[in-house]
């Protein structure tokens, strides 16, 4: 066979393992291997993705409470792709909404901040968590697709002991390896999955924290321009 | 639908996970030394007969004892009981000649003899009585004789008994010596070692050595004729047969060899089963008488004289 492989049943060649094993153990061992692939991508741009957001709320925020003038820091940063800067953003245009009449209805205009951002905070926080079920997920039924291939493996290997009639461990011994390397993918792909899940999750609830602070802080400020304005 | 770090995370996971596999797949984390956890092949025979034991030990009779196993009054009663006996048994033994003339015969013709009392013809029993009467006599008087000399001896050896007890009462009182050795505590001892009693034969013990040496011995032997044989087809030579073989003293045959068991018969031998067993029964009828030691001829655990040999072809 291929020189490079190590095709011999003694050793532990992945590749060996798959093309030996039966039709149903390989859609499994398929489906797993997509699944750890997917998972490894979505943990990749999970762990960029929030220590990037969290790194650039921390800036954003800090020059928001730095900056003299809401409206200038709004034209500066208003369009910023960022959590905190929707959510912001969210709250000056009803703001602005708001106080473009005549007269201004200020527990009105409170209400409406307060619902505004907190929509924009849940938003934000939706799009952030999108794609977590998919590691929870993989991490809870990845373990059963692999234990299923190996059933159905093991199964395969004793028809294969009747069908020989000898009980040797020569004849069981690849078919049960082959099967077992299913749930060993199967937990190859959940074990990280469950990891980065928890991880993730408990990123993702303290990004929506700060975006509720922040939120609330900006509604604050806005309440107290309110009073004080007329 | 994917944004840019899905995109480069995609990358980074498949990368990964090919470098990964192809480690494992070129033997990276391989079991170190796998040809060392091959099976080798081994060769077992199942030899039946290795192992028997000698059974001649555990039937040897203890040599006579050092100590008389009585003691007291039996030692002194003893010696006066056995002298009547010789005398007694001289006698009875002239006696019985005199009732072989058929005593008894002469007997059974003198009952018909007073039966014919109502007989008309007296001349006739006449000639009987005297011709019965030559018996007769003698076997009153042997009787007289037999019983006269039974009671002698019966009153002899009361006599000797009674004084036999006298003495050993006498005995009692006499010498209360501490031994328990009587007089004749050496009576069944000599410097020999004493004779066993064993009916087992000497050299009773055949084992497995000695049974693998006598098989060898007729496989070299049936060598000549077992080549002579033809393999009747494939898979023939698979066949192993276990012939008995019956077989007399001097190496010939007793009884043509019988099959016992057969193994290695599958479907495609299965037609040549019983010319294997023809071939082996001719092997062993073309060279015998074969020549084994004879004193494994016959032994309690086994011998040549009845003994299974695995035939198979070359």
């Amino acid at each position: 066979m291929n020189p490079v492989f190590n095709m011999d049943a003694a050793t532990l060649s992945p590749v060996a393992l798959f093309l030996q094993a039966d039709i149903v153990v390989k859609i499994v061992m398929g489906g797993l291997l997509l699944a750890s692939v997917w998972t490894w991508a979505l943990i990749f741009a999970f762990w960029r993705r929030l220590g990037k957001t969290r790194r650039e709320m921390r800036r954003f925020e800090n020059d928001f409470w730095k900056a003299e003038d809401i409206d200038a820091f709004y034209k500066r940063e208003g369009d910023a792709a960022l959590p905190s800067a929707r959510v912001f953003a969210a709250g000056v245009r009803e703001w602005r909404r708001s106080t473009a009449g005549g007269t201004i209805d200020k527990d009105g205009t409170r209400e409406r901040l307060a619902t505004t951002m907190a929509a924009a905070s849940a938003e934000e926080v939706d799009t952030l968590s999108d794609k977590l079920n998919i590691l929870a997920t993989v991490g809870s039924v990845a373990p059963f697709v692999g234990l299923f291939g190996t059933v159905w493996g093991i199964m395969r290997s004793f028809t294969g002991i009747a069908a020989a009639q000898n009980s040797s461990l020569a004849v069981v011994a690849p078919g049960i390896a082959e099967a077992l390397f299913a749930t060993a993918i199967g937990l190859f792909a959940a074990i990280p999955a469950v990891i980065a899940y928890n991880r993730f999750s408990h990123g993702v609830n303290r990004i929506e924290a700060a975006l509720n602070r922040f939120a609330d802080g900006f509604h604050t400020t806005l309440s107290r321009q309110l009073d004080s304005s007329r | 639908m994917m944004d840019r770090a899905e995109k480069t995370g995609l990358g980074l996971a498949v990368a990964g996970h090919v470098v990964l596999f192809g480690l494992l797949s070129v033997g990276f984390l391989a079991t170190p030394n796998p040809v060392k956890l091959k099976q080798q092949p081994m060769d077992v025979s199942l030899v039946k007969d290795v192992g028997l034991e000698a059974t001649a030990p555990q039937s040897v009779t203890p040599p006579a004892q050092s100590i008389a196993p009585e003691q007291g009054e039996p030692e002194d009663a003893a010696p006066p009981a056995a002298e009547p006996l010789p005398r007694v048994e001289p006698e009875p033994r002239p006696a019985p000649p005199p009732p072989e003339p058929t005593p008894p015969q002469p007997a059974v013709r003198q009952k018909p003899a007073p039966a014919p009392k109502p007989a008309p013809v007296p001349p006739k029993p006449q000639p009987k009585p005297p011709a019965a009467a030559k018996p007769s006599p003698p076997k009153p008087e042997a009787q007289p004789r037999q019983t006269a000399a039974a009671a002698a001896a019966r009153s002899r050896a009361l006599d000797a008994a009674m004084k036999g007890i006298g003495e050993s009462a006498e005995a009692k009182t006499a010498k209360p010596r501490g031994s328990r050795l009587g007089n004749d505590f050496l009576k069944g001892l000599s410097s020999e070692p004493s004779k066993s009693t064993s009916t087992v034969a000497r050299a009773a013990k055949i084992d497995g050595k000695a049974m693998a040496s006598i098989i060898q011995a007729i496989a070299r032997q049936i060598q000549p004729c077992a080549d002579r044989q033809v393999n009747p087809g494939p898979g023939a030579n698979q066949i192993v047969t276990t012939l008995n073989l019956r077989l007399n003293e001097d190496g010939t045959l007793a009884a043509t060899p019988r099959m016992v068991r057969q193994t290695g018969v599958d479907d495609d031998n299965g037609r040549y089963a019983q010319r294997v067993v023809d071939l082996g029964v001719a092997a062993f009828k073309g060279c015998s008488p074969l020549k084994l030691p004879a004193e494994y001829y016959s032994t309690p655990s086994g011998g040549w004289n009845n003994i299974n040999f695995q035939w198979k072809l070359k």
